[in-house]
């Protein structure tokens, strides 16, 4: 799962809704929810926050290397049955899209913000379809099609999954805080094989690689005297998956809500909670370990230690590009770190190594409701 | 070098100082004409080229556009975004609204701002305006969720968070005002909305007015190929085109509007010309004997030439000097007045900055100076070309004048032929080159038949009313009749200014007069409503449907008649689509149709097919008859309609397409009524029936306005005139130039004449008698001109009615002769002219005989 402190994150616009509104309009996540698909790779208007995440990493025959991310979110503003224009704002749609070109150190990345409209962007499972203008998800022949186009680059991509939908959490939900309902409906395929093409700065390379799809809604938003959070998807070549992610409060400590899930090369999901494995920084005085962004001048640690005492597992996370940070020229969606990452270490003290995905959040100013 | 210099100074520079008045007043008219012509450039270009401005500069740098008459189906938008390009896809809401306090009338414009916040897409030229907008200081992304968010410009003076009502066809709507972006002083303000609010105000659904699509900077393709690119997801009926196409077309649409007005304009430079001519003339004339004593002393032909050219070119740019910032001053006013008619008849449009630039006013410099030296040439070439000799002889040109008096009148004849010949040819893309060209032989007949006809007065005059008036009056007709040349200038510069004023006048009456009478059959209703909210031509604010079906229910109400307006674009040029109810039995229509088909048959086949009226001007512009057959664009489909007939319409020029309300019902489904008519049952009382539907309008919250028939009549009459008000300052103008011209002429008659006026003075003249005969002279002049003008202008004002207008604007204008107009109007101008030899009368009479007699 991701913490519902990436939903204040990157769907900010929900601010402006009093809480109470919210619940009274969308419904909390609650225990006992049963996932079916495909219905439930689609779209949950009764929970107010609802997004679908696609990260990974490619590469293409000559061995040129790539990370990919495409996001689209969903917000509800208003279930009011009286608004019947098209253009009402019932959701607000928006989509972030970046490649990470690891081999020629170059990051691209670029936002859109759009409501439903007529047809402009939604969700639907009779189309089988996400999309928000021309960036889309379509579910067709067992394959989810990944499509994206910006001003200099492009994606397209076929994702088979090879292991079933992994649901994060305990009895259908991932609790984020103390009391019902305070948690979200979270799974990930984690998994995808990935082949199609991308398109950088009127370039085209045939790629093929790994790819991690979360897909989370709930309605309660985060706690008042949280920071930021770091989350990591990794896919091991032994054929397990692990998701980690730990909430950084405002006083330095982390949130004992922090959680993560491995996936066993079979595909069954053990739940990790916050005892069970530690994050941090690595602490490596010969190599550099943070980033600093000219954007926003947010140091970001780009080096970490993974520690999973259950699965005896330890990792050193680096990252090919430290520049992957997605700087917003919006002041309503905040900057965040999101890039690819590659892993080495031992496990049940045999070498392992992988790749994955790493999000931090909360580092160029720690993020309120409201503050904006 | 400095002989020619000198020779220059002595014989030009020189004399122009002893005369200040005189030379003041000629500069005065060649800097009114060039003012005028500047003014008419300018205020055509802040008064036409500014209509929509503030939408142009909220739709930002775009590629194409796409239009559909009613609306564009919004899901073409989303059918757009999806595809597979980086194009940026703007949809827009347009309309108009009334601010109910300053009764300022604003477009409306709803735009995507979600997409516009996320920076995709960004429709802004200036986008640092719409950043104001989203400044955290101003107002927050959580406004765009309230249905009541607007935002102003500026010039509206409000902040944040002020309420603003406006008039939205025929609602009032309280807004909430949530940031303010700078508009250039008013010139690019609108009131700014989110789609869904402005959807909501319009009562629009499910359609945007237009799309704008923005291709990728950069992009190799062809715009060909883009525009394919978006064609494949466009229905038949709607319309891609480039960007700003439907403003070229409007600026097209004004074109012969505005080419019209600028040649008018002309009419006061023209003026002017004969004054240089004149004036130089009087100049050539009265140094003869220096040019004499010049050329024997040996300067040249070409020296005295120039010598003579420049003084006109002293003159003339002197006056045009003059002329360029009385111009810009004068736009000012003119822009208001060319406003008013572009409104009236064209579209709704702000006048904008009047801006000089330094081609229009170097352009307007040189025509100034360039209209004086043509009129300099012939004077000052016949100076030059006289040898020495005759120079210093006196009578010659006088004498050739009443030689050439046959072959003078045969010319004019021939030209007058030709003029006739010339009314007849078509006109040339869409402009009446040829009428203007016939306009302007006539002038020129009448210009050579002028010394004849002052001749053949003068005799006459010099008869008759010296035997009444006395011999004051015998002798001013002598000494018009011996200065023959000079008077006829006079007489051709007085005359061409009335004539203009009467064709004019003839020709603005006999429209005034048509429109009157057709308004008579045209609206049969006892009450005719529109909603409250801002009306223009080219704006349809509407009336909901609602309230139309219950005004139909009101006690003393027999019928009524629903009328709906869009606007569309008809083969590349804009026009309107109107559809109206012809099924109530209670209404006797009795349109006038050109083929003079009955009312009832050609509605009945309107009902019955297919079948469509156009207007005249329609029919003309787009060269189409009855029995036509005519291919709309209509939602997102094309149908084809018969032509039924033509009728007869001075309610705009654009052109006008109408057809039966259910029939346009079926392509463009918005029922809700634009105008409507109400007839009153036989025995009800008007006054009870117009307060029975006030106060159903109440009771509804509808915003309408109610016109009593005749209201209505008197207030297509005001705005008729306010429409012309533009011709007569004109006129006025070159008018005043004229009268300006005699004034100078008397006085050089006086000063020329002075030692004739002092020996009549040691003849025992009295001054009074002097003065009698100055202002008999002006009288006369004032007379002749009076008559000359009349009868040109009669001639001219067929060219205009039949003509000009008719190749311009396709109307048929019925003749009438406003006599009264006219006759007060000349009966002025010969007024000013008797008051213009006033002061060289004064003159005259403060000579003092027995200097004057020994001057020489």
């Amino acid at each position: 799962m991701r913490t519902d402190l990436r939903a204040l994150g990157a769907l900010a616009l929900g601010f402006f809704l009093p809480l109470s509104l919210s619940f009274a309009q969308f419904q909390p996540a609650l225990p006992g929810y049963r996932f079916g698909f495909p219905r439930d790779y689609f779209n949950h208007p009764d929970y107010q926050t609802e997004w679908w995440y696609y990260t990974g990493n490619l590469q293409s025959l000559d061995g040129h290397k790539f990370g990919f991310e495409l996001t689209f979110f969903r917000q509800g503003v208003s279930r009011d049955p009286k608004q019947n224009s098209a253009w009402g704002l019932r959701d607000i749609y928006f989509a972030h899209f970046a490649l990470s070109d690891l081999t020629g150190k170059k990051f691209f990345h670029t936002e859109r913000t759009n409501r439903a409209g007529p047809g402009i962007a939604g969700v639907s499972l009779s189309l089988q379809k996400i999309w928000n203008g021309n960036w889309s998800v379509a579910w067709a022949d067992g394959e989810e099609r990944l499509t994206a186009f910006a001003d200099s680059f492009a994606l397209s991509l076929a994702l088979h999954s090879q292991k079933p939908p992994v649901i994060h959490g305990d009895n259908g939900v991932s609790q984020k805080s103390a009391g019902p309902g305070r948690g979200s409906h979270y799974f990930s395929e984690t998994r995808l094989s990935s082949s199609g093409s991308l398109t950088i700065e009127n370039r085209k390379y045939s790629v093929t690689g790994l790819a991690w799809m979360d897909h989370e809604f709930f309605t309660h938003q985060l706690e008042a005297n949280q920071m930021g959070w770091d989350w990591f998807s990794i896919q091991l070549d032994d054929h397990t998956e692990l998701m980690l992610f730990q909430i950084r409060r405002k006083d330095g400590s982390i949130d004992p809500f922090s959680a993560g899930t491995f996936v066993d090369a079979q595909g069954r999901a053990i739940h990790l909670r916050a005892s069970d494995f530690q994050l941090s920084p690595a602490q490596d005085a010969s190599a550099a370990e943070t980033w600093s962004s000219p954007v926003t001048h947010a140091r970001y640690p780009v080096r970490w230690q993974i520690h999973v005492a259950r699965l005896n597992l330890t990792l050193l996370v680096t990252t090919p590009l430290p520049s992957q940070e997605l700087a917003t020229r919006s002041s309503f969606v905040p900057s965040y770190w999101e890039g690819a990452i590659l892993l080495q270490g031992k496990k049940n003290s045999a070498a392992v190594a992988g790749s994955g995905y790493l999000e931090m959040t909360g580092y160029d100013r720690p993020f309120s409701v409201g503050e904006f | 070098m400095s002989g020619r210099l000198k020779l220059f100074w002595r014989l030009m520079v020189k004399p122009l100082g002893r005369e200040p008045v005189r030379t003041t007043l000629t500069i005065a008219a060649v800097a009114l004409g060039v003012a005028v012509v500047l003014a008419m450039d300018l205020a055509g270009d802040a008064a036409t080229g500014s209509f929509h401005s503030s939408l142009e500069t909220l739709s930002g740098q775009q590629d194409f556009e796409i239009t559909a008459a009613g609306g564009v189906p919004e899901e073409i938008v989303g059918k757009l975004a999806e595809l597979p390009y980086d194009w940026r896809i703007t949809p827009r809401i347009e309309g108009f609204a009334l601010v109910a306090d300053s009764k300022r009338a604003l477009p409306l414009v709803g735009l995507d701002l979600i997409g516009v916040a996320g920076r995709i897409p960004l429709p802004l030229t200036k986008p640092e305006a719409l950043d104001k907008i989203f400044d955290a200081n101003q107002s927050s992304f959580e406004d765009l969720a309230k249905q009541d968010s607007v935002w102003v410009g500026q010039s509206l003076n409000k902040t944040c968070g002020d309420a603003l009502e406006l008039l939205v066809n025929d609602r009032a709507l309280t807004f909430t005002v949530r940031g303010v972006y700078p508009d250039d002083a008013g010139t690019g303000s609108a009131i700014l909305m989110d789609m869904a609010v402005a959807q909501a105000a319009l009562g629009i659904t499910g359609r945007v007015d237009r799309i704008f699509i923005r291709i990728p900077r950069g992009a190799t393709n062809s715009l060909d190929e883009w525009q394919r690119r978006a064609q494949q997801v466009l229905p038949q009926g709607v319309q891609l085109r480039a960007a700003g196409a439907s403003t070229d077309e409007n600026r097209k649409m004004l074109a012969a509007f505005r080419w019209n007005l600028r040649l008018l304009s002309y009419i006061a430079l023209i003026v002017g010309a004969f004054l240089i001519y004149n004036t130089i003339s009087v100049s050539v004339v009265r140094r003869r004997a220096e040019i004499g004593i010049a050329r024997a002393f040996g300067a040249s032909r070409l020296q005295v030439l120039l010598a003579f050219l420049l003084e006109a070119a002293v003159i003339g740019g002197a006056g045009a000097l003059l002329g360029v910032p009385l111009g810009r001053f004068l736009a000012t006013s003119a822009v208001k007045l060319m406003g008013n008619t572009v409104n009236a008849l064209y579209l709704s449009s702000r006048p904008g900055e009047i801006t000089l630039d330094p081609t229009s006013a170097f352009l307007a410099f040189f025509t100034g100076l360039f209209v004086t030296l043509v009129s300099a040439w012939s004077p000052a070439r016949e100076a030059a070309t006289s040898a020495p000799v005759e120079a210093m002889a006196r009578g010659r040109v006088e004498h050739s004048v009443r030689v050439n008096k046959t072959l003078a009148l045969g010319g004019a004849a021939a030209l007058a032929l030709l003029a006739a010949a010339m009314s007849r040819l078509p006109p040339v893309g869409g402009k009446p080159a040829f009428g203007y060209c016939a306009a302007l032989l006539l002038v020129a007949a009448s210009v050579i038949a002028i010394p004849a006809f002052t001749d053949a007065i003068m005799r006459i005059s010099s008869r008759i009313f010296s035997r009444l008036l006395g011999v004051e009056v015998l002798l001013a007709s002598r000494s018009l009749a011996g200065s023959l040349r000079r008077t006829s200038t006079l007489v051709a510069a007085l005359s061409t200014a009335v004539a203009m004023m009467t064709a004019v006048g003839i020709m603005v009456g006999s429209f005034r007069q048509t429109v009157v009478l057709w308004m008579a059959s045209e609206l049969p209703a006892d009450l005719y409503l529109r909603p409250a909210g801002s009306p223009a031509t080219d704006q349809h604010p509407t009336i909901s449907l609602g309230f139309s079906d219950q005004l139909a229910k009101l006690p003393g109400v027999l019928a009524i008649q629903r009328l709906r307006g869009y606007e569309i674009s008809y083969e590349g040029k804009p026009a309107t689509l109107a559809s109206v109810e012809l099924d109530d039995s209670h209404i006797e229509h009795s349109s006038d149709f050109l083929s003079g088909s009955s009312a009832e048959s050609v509605l009945a086949e309107l009902r019955e097919k297919n079948a469509v009226i156009v207007s005249e001007p329609f029919s003309y512009k787009h060269g189409v008859r009855r029995r036509d057959i005519i291919q709309l664009a209509l939602g997102e489909s094309r149908a084809t309609f018969r032509v039924a007939d033509v009728y007869y319409d001075y309610a705009s020029e654009r052109g006008m397409i109408l057809m039966d309300r259910n029939v346009l019902l079926n392509y463009l489904p918005d029922p809700a009524p634009s105008n409507i008519a109400v007839f009153i049952s036989p025995g009800a009382n008007p006054a009870n029936v117009r307060a029975e539907i006030e106060r159903a309008a109440d009771r509804a919250s509808a915003r309408i306005l109610v016109f009593a028939n005749s209201d209505l009549r008197m207030q297509a009459v005001q705005i008729f005139d306010r429409t012309f008000a533009i011709t007569y300052a004109l006129e006025a103008i070159a008018v005043f130039v004229a009268i300006m011209g005699v004034a100078g002429a008397l006085l050089a008659l006086v000063i020329d004449r002075r030692r004739e006026l002092g020996l009549l003075r040691y003849l025992g003249a009295s001054s009074g008698q002097l003065r009698k005969m100055i202002l008999a002279e002006a009288g006369l002049l004032g007379l002749l001109s009076n008559i000359a003008g009349l009868c040109l202008g009669i001639f001219l004002s067929l060219i205009l009615i039949f003509v000009i207008n008719k190749q311009s604007f396709g109307w048929t204008i019925r003749l009438h002769w406003p006599i009264a107009v006219i006759l007060s109007g000349t009966s002025l101008i010969w007024l000013a002219t008797v008051l213009a030899g006033w002061y060289p009368a004064r003159i005259a009479v403060r000579l003092n005989p027995v200097e004057v007699i020994h001057e020489d």
